[in-house]
């Protein structure tokens, strides 16, 4: 799996991640105050610029953002049809603003920096003895590691269906890849309390 | 929770992103494409029971919150969080918990095939359906000022796959509750 974050040297990336998330969320705030289609066009052009200079190439920031923009035009024809131009024009741009300066953030923060804030922000959660703050990056490495395995396992499965003449079903495949993939909870269980990895008890 | 809890969900979650790497299947009698992925939210939620489904899910967003391309089609990135359908993502916690406390109250070992599927699927129907269209079309309409009831119109094609879903969930939840029980029982 590879990440969505590009290398690079923008003031972007230069940047905290917090300033980063802060300001993502500040500016869909504000986005949604405003209701003015002209000041939203400028918005969203300017986040378009912003996304455009990560010098991610044409193609690789077309595709990034290519489902997204789907969706945001399917509901400016929705709003066209059923409400005003005024109001798609207004759809139109508050949620492209939003999805290309999330693209941006994306493409410019590490999945470590993430992981550093999310643990932060959970450092709330685990003061009254809700979660473990650090589990959350344990159980964020666990599911990168078993992607790939699980993967295998779904075409091992194809194969012996292959290999048996069947057609492949939902049920004849789900169930044995969750009972293969699940079976080992208690080796991998086992083998992080022996390296004492999220501390004794 | 204890470490093999943890472990338990994060393989789900796994499982769930290996799911959105499927193609989506085009059905004959429904007008959209359906994906894998939902049903792994579902399947979380009935395989598991709430506080490990919950957890798996949470997992998966998390994953693609710091950018990994986890959910089907390739999305991923904050993006996905600041989109009109956010709500259907959201709604997979809530649909996840609701399968999961709904399974776990309902069904118990010492039932007939029957009852546990027919529980099952009543769960999978509660969650992964009303739960998460729920709180998606209430989102979507939120968003982009619609209206309820259009954002609701806007969705029905989806919902005749999400009701076939419910019921492939139910089936590999009591296929798998005979094979590898995990879901946590009442006393």
């Amino acid at each position: 799996m590879r990440t969505l974050y590009v290398e690079g040297g923008s003031v972007l990336h230069r940047l905290s991640a917090r300033v980063k998330l802060i300001g993502l969320f500040l500016l869909s705030l504000l986005v949604f105050a405003t209701h003015s289609p002209v000041l939203l066009g400028i918005v969203a052009v300017t986040c378009a610029a912003v996304y455009l200079s990560l010098n991610i190439g044409w193609r690789q920031s077309w595709l990034r953002i290519r489902v997204f923009s789907l969706t945001i035009v399917v509901v400016a024809l929705f709003t066209l049809v059923l409400e005003s131009p005024a109001a798609a024009l207004e759809t139109f741009f508050r949620l492209s603003a939003m999805m290309l300066a999330a693209a941006a953030v994306t493409a410019t923060t590490t999945t470590g920096d993430f992981i550093d804030q999310i643990t932060a922000a959970a450092w709330p959660l685990e003061r009254i003895g809700l979660v473990k703050a650090a589990d959350i990056g344990l159980g964020v490495g666990l599911v990168i590691r078993f992607v790939p395995e699980v993967v295998m396992r779904y075409q091992a499965i194809r194969d012996a269906h292959y290999a048996r003449g069947l057609k492949m079903n939902v049920i004849s495949t789900a169930v044995p890849l969750i009972i293969l993939t699940l079976r080992n909870a208690d080796e991998i269980a086992a083998a992080i309390d022996a390296r004492s990895i999220r501390g004794q008890k | 929770m204890s470490t093999r809890d943890l472990v338990l969900a994060a393989l789900f979650a796994a499982i769930i992103v290996a799911l959105g790497m499927l193609p989506p299947i085009m059905l004959g009698f429904i007008p959209v494409p359906i994906t894998a992925q939902s049903l792994g939210v579902m399947l979380a939620g009935v395989v598991l029971g709430a506080r490990r489904g919950v957890t798996a899910v949470l997992l998966v967003l998390v994953l693609a919150a710091i950018g990994l391309p986890v959910l089907s089609g390739g999305r991923g990135g904050l993006a996905v969080f600041m989109a009109p359908t956010t709500g259907y993502l959201i709604g997979w916690v809530l649909g996840a918990l609701v399968t999961g406390y709904v399974s776990q109250t309902m069904v118990s070992r010492d039932q007939s095939g029957l009852a546990q599927g027919a529980s099952f699927f009543i769960a999978a129907l509660l969650g992964g359906v009303v739960a998460v269209y729920g709180l998606g079309v209430t989102y979507l309409a939120f968003v982009t000022g619609m209206g309820f009831l259009k954002a609701f119109v806007g969705s029905l094609a989806f919902i005749p796959g999400d009701v076939l879903k419910a019921l492939i969930a139910a089936l590999a939840g009591r296929a798998v509750m005979v094979g590898y029980p995990l879901l946590p029982q009442r006393a």
